[in-house]
């Protein structure tokens, strides 16, 4: 039940100037590092917040936390190329503005969104992608090369392979990403949308967020794998397992899955391996506490993914004491930390678009009945 | 003489052969076109719709899909997302069953979640209806279900000229577009018709009068138009003139034909071979009721299939579908009022 580092989690490692990059990190340059960082605190902080604002009844829904997960959006979204598709689910709210955040998180003309667009979804402000038609994670943007999903899960693979296969039509090779959790592997579109794309070697990579619980249900009353990823071998496909918690882990896993897509090998899974920090939804906050076991949660949420990587960077050298203890929001929950705890630039890029989204008007009542057709 | 008629005969065509030429057209015409099903490439369809596409337009362009129905919407969904127009072909429409979620939920509703942004060029097309001895599961016509999920449109020719007309117009309209093809009408010689060679289109949304006629109304869609205009022939000798809507098109629905139409005959019947509870007819009759209740001298009645599952026997299917003769019952029920 725990996420306990995998069979394959390697060794962390500093790299010599003989020496020849094995891991997709070997390339990684602080640069990346401090990005990375910084993308770890946001995708945390915007989960943070939005609990608060969910607590003082700002908010409209259920909200899907992806506290102690984020290490598997921030790994799997880094080296993806700017025209490469994803299709985020429920608790993966940080992938839109984290999608090809890496080239400006305010460049207007990166492929992914803006915080403002995300927030207005949140918010259900016209201004979102969706015009706030569906719910919190169902948006997506052609232009941004985001599916839209649907809460049917892993009912976005299918739509998946279909992009990638007019990709493929059109000459290109656009890896598309999609995030799945362990519970949806047990749903039939899984099985049909992967047989398809390993039948005519798509580029798409399917993620599985192994959080261990698939709302009320465990994995061993899920699936018969103790890795998800063993399902692979029925579609003789890669199936490769991360350690969720560490955020190079993950990079280093998708960035073989995706570079093997792109080169034309076909479809792989990936499994990270995580622990879900909350109920399933806000809603199931206080029943989760009763279904799961108090020390199960403990364990699970032992090894916060920013305190991982924090230590990898220092055993680096990439990170110094005071610079790793300056924010320090690991390890506790929304409610025992404040704006103090996150580095301001996260703070600030959070602030503009919540601010953007209160003052965003409502839809007009009478899109309701609109677009059910293209006109 | 003889050699004259021998002539006519070629150059008139068939139900399925109007599909074929309006899909085969339609790739030709558009190079981002798609078809994706079971058994559609190298075997050419299961009732050979689709045969000689994949020679013509390659294996990339016709694909055969794994028996995964709800792949193969999912997948066409996605390929329309991504700039194509896209055929998939359910190998019998009682199989869509298998592919619903995709439909109702993934595809239907995407143009509604994205405040319009995302039209989707989808046509999903196959054969359908009774009375061929398909039993449960190869004779089904189970349109409600999708009549009854907003944003996907529905339609079911019952022509040639319609087949070929109607499934170009699904193909340009830009939407999610369901088409019940009437297999039973597939190779039906004595509808075959002379197809005009330039580019014509349907329009979805309009209905056709197939009969003209002052005393009654049938409205109805696929082969049960057929059954009405054999009842209209039997009303005429008993000196009873009816007419007979063909509506064609269920979502969008044309409801100014047959408004204007009981404006003339004040009295209709409503023919379809789905079951009859939370049916189409029911539907039609409701929309009657509460936009043309001042034209009626009579309750509009419906003949449907029972509400069971088509058996297979003869005697059995017999039994539970509309048929002419219950047809004609019902229309001097209403005529007697």
């Amino acid at each position: 039940m725990t996420p306990t580092a995998t069979k394959t989690k390697a060794a962390p490692r500093k790299l010599e100037p003989h020496q020849t990059p094995i891991l997709a990190r070997d390339l990684l340059t602080p640069e990346d590092h401090r990005e990375l960082l910084n993308q770890l605190y946001l995708a945390r902080y915007f989960d943070v917040r939005l609990i608060k604002e969910k607590k003082r009844g700002r908010l409209r829904g259920t909200l899907y936390s992806s506290h102690n997960q984020e290490a598997v959006l921030v790994g799997s979204l880094y080296g993806l190329e700017p025209t490469d598709w994803i299709s985020p689910i429920h608790r993966d709210m940080p992938a839109f503005f984290l999608k090809d955040a890496k080239n400006g998180w305010r460049n207007p003309e990166r492929i992914g969104m803006s915080i403002e667009e995300v927030c207005s979804q949140v918010w259900c402000k016209v201004t979102s992608p969706g015009r706030a038609r569906d719910n919190w994670s169902h948006i997506g943007s052609k232009a941004k090369r985001i599916i839209h999903s649907t809460s049917m899960l892993a009912g976005t693979i299918p739509v998946a392979a279909g992009v990638a296969y007019a990709n493929r039509l059109d000459g290109g090779n656009d890896v598309v990403l999609t995030y799945n959790g362990e519970g949806s592997t047990a749903q039939g579109i899984f099985h049909e949308a992967i047989n398809f794309a390993a039948v005519h070697k798509l580029p798409v990579v399917t993620i599985v967020e192994n959080n261990q619980w698939a709302y009320g249900t465990p994995l061993e009353l899920s699936s018969p794998n103790k890795d998800v990823a063993d399902r692979a071998k029925g579609y003789s496909i890669p199936g490769l397992v991360a350690d969720g918690q560490d955020v190079l882990d993950v990079y280093d896993k998708v960035m073989q899955a995706v570079e093997h897509a792109r080169a034309g090998n076909g479809p792989s899974i990936v499994e990270c391996k995580t622990f879900r920090a909350y109920g399933h939804g806000d809603h199931d906050d206080d029943r989760a506490a009763k279904y799961r076991p108090a020390e199960e949660v403990e364990r699970g949420r032992s090894r916060d993914p920013l305190a991982v990587y924090k230590t990898w960077l220092q055993e680096q050298g990439l990170l110094s004491k005071d610079e790793a203890d300056r924010h320090s929001p690991e390890g506790r929950s929304a409610s025992e930390v404040t704006d103090e705890d996150f580095p301001h630039e996260v703070v600030l890029y959070m602030k503009e678009g919540i601010e953007y989204a209160i003052q965003a008007p409502a839809p007009p009542a009478e899109e309701g009945g609109m677009w059910v057709f293209k006109e | 003489m003889a050699s004259s008629i021998e002539y006519q005969q070629l150059v008139k065509k068939n139900y399925l052969t109007a599909i074929k030429e309006a899909l085969d057209g339609e790739m030709t015409r558009n190079p981002n076109m798609v078809c994706i099903g079971e058994d559609i490439g190298i075997l050419g369809g299961a009732f050979g719709v689709t045969d000689g596409l994949l020679a013509k337009h390659g294996r990339q362009r016709v694909i055969d899909a794994p028996i995964s129905e709800a792949l193969i919407v999912g997948a066409a969904t996605g390929m329309a997302l991504n700039g194509k127009t896209v055929v998939a072909e359910m190998q019998f429409i009682d199989f869509i069953s298998c592919g619903f979620d995709q439909i109702v939920n993934m595809l239907a509703t995407y143009c509604y979640r994205t405040g319009g942004e995302v039209g989707m060029n989808v046509v999903i097309r196959g054969p359908a209806g009774a009375y061929g001895g398909g039993a449960l599961y190869h004779s089904q016509m189970n349109e409600a279900w999708f009549c009854n999920s907003p944003g996907i449109k529905v339609i079911c020719p019952s022509t040639p000229y319609d087949a070929m007309g109607m499934t170009r117009a699904a193909l340009r309209d830009g939407n999610p577009v369901l088409i019940y093809e009437i297999k039973e009408l597939y190779r039906k010689r004595d509808i075959e018709e002379e197809l005009p060679t330039e580019d014509y289109i349907v329009p979805l949304g309009q209905a056709a009068v197939r009969r003209e006629g002052t005393d009654l109304t049938f409205v109805s869609y696929g082969q049960n138009v057929y059954h009405c205009l054999e009842a209209a022939d039997k009303l005429a000798e008993q000196g009873y003139r009816a007419e007979v809507i063909d509506i064609r098109s269920l979502v969008p629905l044309d409801m100014d034909t047959i408004k204007t139409s009981l404006a003339k005959t004040n009295r209709c019947v409503v023919v379809n071979e789905a079951p009859m509870t939370c049916g189409f007819a029911g539907e039609l009759v409701a929309r009657i009721a509460t936009e043309a209740f001042d034209l009626l001298d009579a309750p509009p009645l419906r003949v449907t299939r029972l509400d069971t599952p088509v058996p297979w026997a003869k005697s059995l299917e017999t039994f539970v579908l509309p048929n002419t003769q219950k047809v004609l019952d019902a229309a001097l029920k209403v005529l007697k009022y």
